[in-house]
Parts: C-alpha cells; sequence; structure tokens
C-alpha cells in the first residue's frame, strides 16, 4: 500500500530524514515508534506530499504520491498531531465539513457524518463548539473529522497526545475497529504501550532512520534481553553476586541500594531458579519482580538510549 | 462549491475576534468620532464680559454702539457700567475682560491677550475708525445704525467654508473618510485569518485541508470570494450606519461609493492573506505588521489629524498616490467635495491596481502545496 525507499529529507545542516524504507501493507496497523525529533511526523508529511524531500522515492496506492493525487487523496484520511477543526463550528458542522471534501453526496454525507459521530461517541456533545470540548473529546473530535469518509489508509499522528487514560482507551479501542473494518493505519506515537497495544507492526525510527522493523515479538527477538528479574531489599556479598552471575541465562546483572536488576537473555524458570538460590543462601528479600521485555528494552539496546530520551 | 462557501460563510460570520476588527471596531471608533467632533466648527463665541467706565457721560455714541453690539442673536459683548476702583477689582478676577473708558476718544484697558480681549479691542478700533459715520446716522437716522454696523462689521472676519460644489462641510470629514479607508484595510485580518486556514505550513486546519481530494485551487477561490464578500458587506454596514445614524454626508453617488469600497475591500483582505503567509513568523508578529501598515496608511490619510494628508502632498506627495487608505478618502474626496471624477477615476483605477497586485501576491503565496519545512 505504501513503498518508501531512501527517502532522505534535510531541514538545512539537520538529515531529519536519514535513507528511510518502509513497506506498508493493506489491513495493517503499523507502529512508527520514536522518541520526539526522530522524524516520525516528517515521514508522513513527506507520503502526504506536504513536504518537499531531497531523495527517494514515495508510492501509494501503487502510485507517485503528489500534490495533485486527488484520487489517492480520496482514499486517504489524516489525524495530524495538533488538533485540525473550526474552532467557529460546532461538532457536527466540522466533521460534515471535512466529509465534505471527500462526500458530494449530501444524503452520504449526512449518513456518513452521523456515524462519525456514533463512532467516536460524541452524539451529546454534536452542537457544542470545539472550546466547549474537554482534551479527550477534542481529539475524539480530531479523529471523527479524519476518518468520517471512511478512509482506505488512516494516518494518525500521536492522536492521544494531552489525553486522559479513559479517552485514550477509546480512542485505541477505536482504532483497532476501524482497521477490523478495513482500514490500513498508520500509527505513530513516542508510547511505547500504545504501539505495543494496537500496531501489527512496528518500525522503531531513530535520527530520521528505521532501526528495527518487525512485529512486536520480533522486535522483542531482535534484542538479547529475554526478561529481567528485580528483586528489592536484599543484601548480598560480592561472592553472591558471582554465582548469581553464573545461573543459566544471566547475561547482565546491576546491583545498587540493596536492589539487584538481573538481566536473562531468555530460557525458562528464570525467576523459580534465583529464589531457590537466595532460600538456599538464606538471604532474606524484599519484592520481586519479572518482565519481559518491552519496546523501550527493544529501542534502548538498539540505539543506546531510552525512547522518551 | 456549495457546501465550501457555506462553511467558509459561517467560520468567518462566527470568527468574533476578526468580525470586530473588520466591523465592529470601525463602528465604534466613528461613533467616538462623532461624539468627539460634535459640535466642532459650529459652537459660538460665548458673550464677552466688559466693564464701562463712564468718563464723558456726552458719548452716547459710542454707548448706543456698545449696546448694538450686546443685543440680538450675534450679540458679542456683554457690559455692565461701573466705577473704575470696581471695574479694574473685576478685571483682576477675570470677572471682565476689559474695561471701556467712555471719553470723546473711547479707550480699553485688557487684563489679557487672548481671543476675547482681541475682540473688545477690534470693536473700539472699528468703533474709532467709524465714529464720524455713526455720528452723522445717529444724527439723520438713529433707526439704520443697525444696518449701518452690520455693514462695515470689520470688527468680524467671518469666513465661510464651502465646497465647490456647494455641498456643506466642515472639518471633521475627513476623519469619517480616512475612517472609512481605515476599515476598507482592516479585512486584512478577515484575510489573515484565511492564510492561516490555506497554508499547510501554518496550521494544523490548513494541513488536513491540504491532504483532502479538494483541489487547491477551489480551496483559495472560494476562501478569498466568501472573506471578500463578507468584508463587501462589513463595509457597507458600516456606511449606512454612518450615513443613515451619525448622519455623515459622503454624497448620494451610490454606484461610485460601491466602486471605491469593492477595491478598498479587495485591497484590505489581499493584505491580510499576503502578510499572514509570509514567512514563519509568529502570529502576534504578523497581527502588528498588519496593525502597523493599516494604522500608518490611515493615520497619512488623516485619521489622527485631519491636515497630515495635505502635509503629505506638499512635501512628498507620491506618498498619498500609493497609501490606500489615502487613496480611498481622496475617491470620497472627489464624490463629495470636489466634484471632480477625473480625479476620483485616477484613485480608482490605482486603488484597482493595487488591489489586483496585491490580491496575485496572495493568490502566489498560498497557491504553494510542498513545503521545505512544516
Amino acid at each position: 500500500m505504501i513503498k518508501i525507499e531512501n527517502l532522505v529529507k534535510r531541514y538545512g545542516e539537520l538529515l531529519a530524514l536519514d535513507h528511510l524504507n518502509l513497506e506498508i501493507h493493506e489491513g495493517e496497523v503499523f507502529g512508527l515508534l520514536g522518541p520526539n525529533g526522530s522524524g516520525k511526523t516528517t515521514a508522513i508529511n513527506c507520503i502526504l506530499a506536504l513536504l518537499k524531500y531531497d531523495k527517494g522515492s514515495i508510492k501509494v496506492f501503487g502510485q507517485e504520491m503528489t500534490p495533485d493525487s486527488y484520487e489517492a487523496k480520496r482514499q486517504i484520511g489524516i489525524v495530524p498531531q495538533n488538533v485540525a477543526v473550526f474552532n467557529e463550528m460546532n461538532v457536527q458542522e466540522n466533521i460534515d465539513y471535512f466529509c465534505g471534501l471527500y462526500i458530494r453526496d449530501n444524503e452520504q454525507r449526512k449518513q456518513l457524518v452521523q456515524e462519525a459521530i456514533s463512532f467516536v461517541g460524541l452524539e451529546d456533545y454534536k452542537k457544542m463548539r470545539p472550546k466547549q470540548l474537554s482534551g479527550g473529546l477534542l481529539r475524539r473530535l480530531n479523529i471523527a473529522c479524519g476518518i468520517a469518509h471512511k478512509p482506505r489508509l488512516i494516518f494518525m499522528d500521536e492522536p492521544t497526545v494531552a489525553v486522559d487514560p479513559q479517552s485514550r482507551n477509546k480512542i485505541l479501542e477505536g482504532i483497532q475497529k476501524l482497521n477490523e473494518n478495513g482500514s490500513t493505519i498508520i500509527y505513530t506515537s513516542h508510547y511505547m504501550e500504545e504501539v505495543e497495544q494496537i500496531c501489527t507492526r512496528i518500525a522503531i525510527i531513530d535520527h530520521g532512520r528505521s532501526v528495527a522493523i518487525g512485529t512486536k515479538e520480533e522486535l522483542k527477538k531482535m534484542i538479547k534481553t529475554g526478561e529481567t528479574v528485580t528483586i528489592e531489599n536484599v543484601i548480598f556479598q560480592p561472592e553472591n553476586l558471582a554465582e548469581i552471575k553464573e545461573l543459566p541465562h544471566v547475561f547482565n546483572l546491576k546491583y545498587e541500594e540493596a536492589t539487584i536488576t538481573i538481566q536473562y537473555s531468555g530460557g525458562k524458570h528464570n525467576l523459580i531458579r534465583v529464589l531457590n538460590y537466595l532460600q538456599q543462601q538464606e538471604i532474606s528479600f524484599g519484592r520481586v519482580f519479572s518482565e519481559l521485555p518491552t519496546l523501550n528494552d527493544v529501542f534502548l539496546e538498539i540505539t543506546g538510549k531510552e525512547l522518551r530520551d | 462549491m456549495l457546501h465550501l462557501i457555506k462553511y467558509r460563510l459561517l467560520s468567518t460570520m462566527r470568527d468574533r475576534t476578526s468580525m470586530f476588527w473588520a466591523l465592529a471596531f470601525p463602528i465604534i471608533l466613528a461613533t467616538l468620532f462623532f461624539f468627539a467632533f460634535d459640535g466642532i466648527g459650529t459652537d459660538s463665541l460665548e458673550d464677552i464680559h466688559a466693564a464701562v467706565v463712564m468718563e464723558d457721560e456726552e458719548n452716547a455714541n459710542f454707548m448706543t454702539f456698545l449696546d448694538q453690539m450686546q443685543e440680538g442673536d450675534s450679540a458679542l459683548i456683554q457690559y455692565e457700567e461701573m466705577s473704575e476702583p470696581q471695574a479694574l477689582e473685576k478685571l483682576k478676577d477675570r470677572e471682565v475682560l476689559g474695561i471701556y473708558y467712555v471719553k470723546e476718544t473711547p479707550t480699553l484697558t485688557v487684563g489679557g491677550s487672548g481671543l476675547e480681549e482681541s475682540i473688545l479691542q477690534s470693536l473700539l478700533e472699528s468703533y474709532n475708525r467709524n465714529a464720524s459715520i455713526i455720528k452723522n446716522v445717529l444724527e439723520t437716522n438713529p433707526g439704520a445704525l443697525s444696518q449701518t454696523i452690520e455693514s462695515m462689521s470689520d470688527y468680524q472676519n467671518l469666513v465661510e467654508e464651502v465646497s465647490i460644489n456647494g455641498k456643506e462641510i466642515n472639518g471633521t470629514f475627513q476623519y469619517f473618510l480616512a475612517l472609512i479607508a481605515m476599515a476598507c484595510l482592516y479585512g486584512a485580518f478577515l484575510g489573515f485569518t484565511t492564510a492561516l486556514e490555506l497554508k499547510a505550513n501554518l496550521s494544523a486546519l490548513a494541513l488536513r485541508r491540504s491532504v483532502t481530494p479538494t483541489s487547491r485551487l477551489q480551496l483559495i477561490l472560494v476562501d478569498l470570494m466568501v472573506t471578500f464578500f463578507i468584508h463587501f458587506i462589513n463595509i457597507l454596514i458600516f456606511l449606512i450606519y454612518l450615513r443613515y445614524v451619525l448622519k455623515i454626508d459622503f454624497g448620494d453617488d451610490i454606484g461610485r461609493i460601491i466602486l471605491v469600497c469593492f477595491v478598498g475591500c479587495l485591497i484590505g483582505v489581499a493584505l491580510g492573506i499576503f502578510v499572514g503567509s509570509l514567512g514563519r513568523m509568529k502570529e502576534g508578529g504578523k497581527i502588528g505588521i498588519i496593525l502597523l501598515v493599516t494604522m500608518g496608511c490611515s493615520f497619512g490619510a488623516g485619521l489622527m489629524m485631519a491636515d497630515i494628508k495635505n502635509i503629505i502632498d506638499q512635501n512628498c506627495p507620491v506618498i498619498n498616490r500609493i497609501n490606500p487608505a489615502a487613496l480611498i478618502s481622496d475617491a470620497f474626496y472627489c464624490m463629495s467635495i470636489y466634484d471632480n471624477p477625473q480625479r476620483y477615476m485616477q484613485d480608482v483605477v490605482t486603488l484597482a491596481v493595487m488591489a489586483a497586485a496585491l490580491v496575485i501576491a496572495a493568490f502566489l503565496v498560498v497557491r504553494r502545496e510542498r513545503y521545505d519545512s512544516i
């Protein structure tokens, strides 16, 4: 559905996109994950033919995307990062206006607008102006304006920024529903939990490059960390630490302020094994956590920095 | 198309800030002008209080002359006979502004050098110059004294200002014309908002509109047309307010009035789009530029100082020929005062050329489809 090859975009001296390669297939919820300033929005703006780029090619629906690609644009919906609605129009008017930029037929449009209002749960607010809506409701309106015409391809650029958890869940559920209804979604975020929750495939972007692409399982397999065990309020002697490091699959450990963090490269029963060791050595301990790797671990291991740095 | 027009109309008309500057502000300013200027140019001088000290009872002619000066609608003075010490005391307290000493050749003592004192002095000089005539009239035909005094009224230099076509004008008219020009240029605030919603590198709203299948040309044309139409209506409302509420008469040639307003509105709206589309300066900075340009032009047209237009005309006339506000007010002046169709046409053609240039410039800056950065 979208094919990006060797895309290069510079802002003066700054290299915003560095030979970016991506291929997005129909039916996916494709996540672009990266910290702020990594090039996610720039990539989207290039795909939408809003930004000039220095090198590379972008094909959408098999065609080169240009500002005049009206047929392609007819099948695209966009939910920009900043809420993009008319403050002087109410909820229904806003959705009707944007839907009308795609759908000429009045009757069809009327029905689509009602469906969009129901889809985002704004039935009780349709006569309200944007200024009267809370942040979460405003985000929902922003989404409704982008999806009312039932596009085949939807770009969602950080649609949950500054949204309360309840609205965020509603939005994420909605995105999954849109995907189930047949839309392909490109979702950018720096919230790894969201991307992990809804995306079928993920590209990790850093400094304008795609550093890893795959399903979340594939991405997690790319890194050494398989499991991380953390034990609090535990006192170790140096020889204990040496013995723990010798346990199967342990490849790294960190011990400071009476808390030990042990990283395993994989394997099973890692937690049981370390707890058995503590029991045998009659070492008392506090709380114990076991975590499987997150996308942040993936990002950390691949780029050497935290996702939210 | 109708869909776009309908919502553009709605959003622009509901945009309170832009509509305030484009419609409400000129109306408020006109009302303030109206009350501030109320009576200017029509005020008559209050009677000047003078004391009369009789030194020579026999100079009845001068007393008759003074009586004439304090009678009727055009009375200039109010005098009171009193002793010299009393008169001097009152002069000191500014209760009277001068003391006439009545003798064979009357004299005057004044306590200051203002307009009123000058008038008292003029009256005395007038009497002394024409004393023999007055004396003769009093002796032969006392009833004709009033007419005689009126006919020789060199105590009063009355210059009545009239226009070439005989229409009544006053000094405040110029302010209202400059205000109409300012109102036309304030369409820039509507144009500015339109620019923000057209350029994808300026707002998320414009970005969203840019990726729809509706052609850019169509969006630009609808926005330009609707914004211009609304502003044109604003100006017509403003003119109706001036004409029928404030009773400002700027002529009856509706066709020519509408033509000036039409090109004036075009310039205003296009100016706003042009400034709004320039670079990536912050919104506040651009509004500052619009205010600076519109107020600067309006100042040059005489909004704050009626004479400024004449001063510019005398020292650097080219400024008035390129200042749209000065051209708009001049066109109105040509209709209302000068009755000069040739100069009117010259103003309108200049305005039309400027409007066309600004509209083209505005179109060129907003039609861009791809940006270097967003």
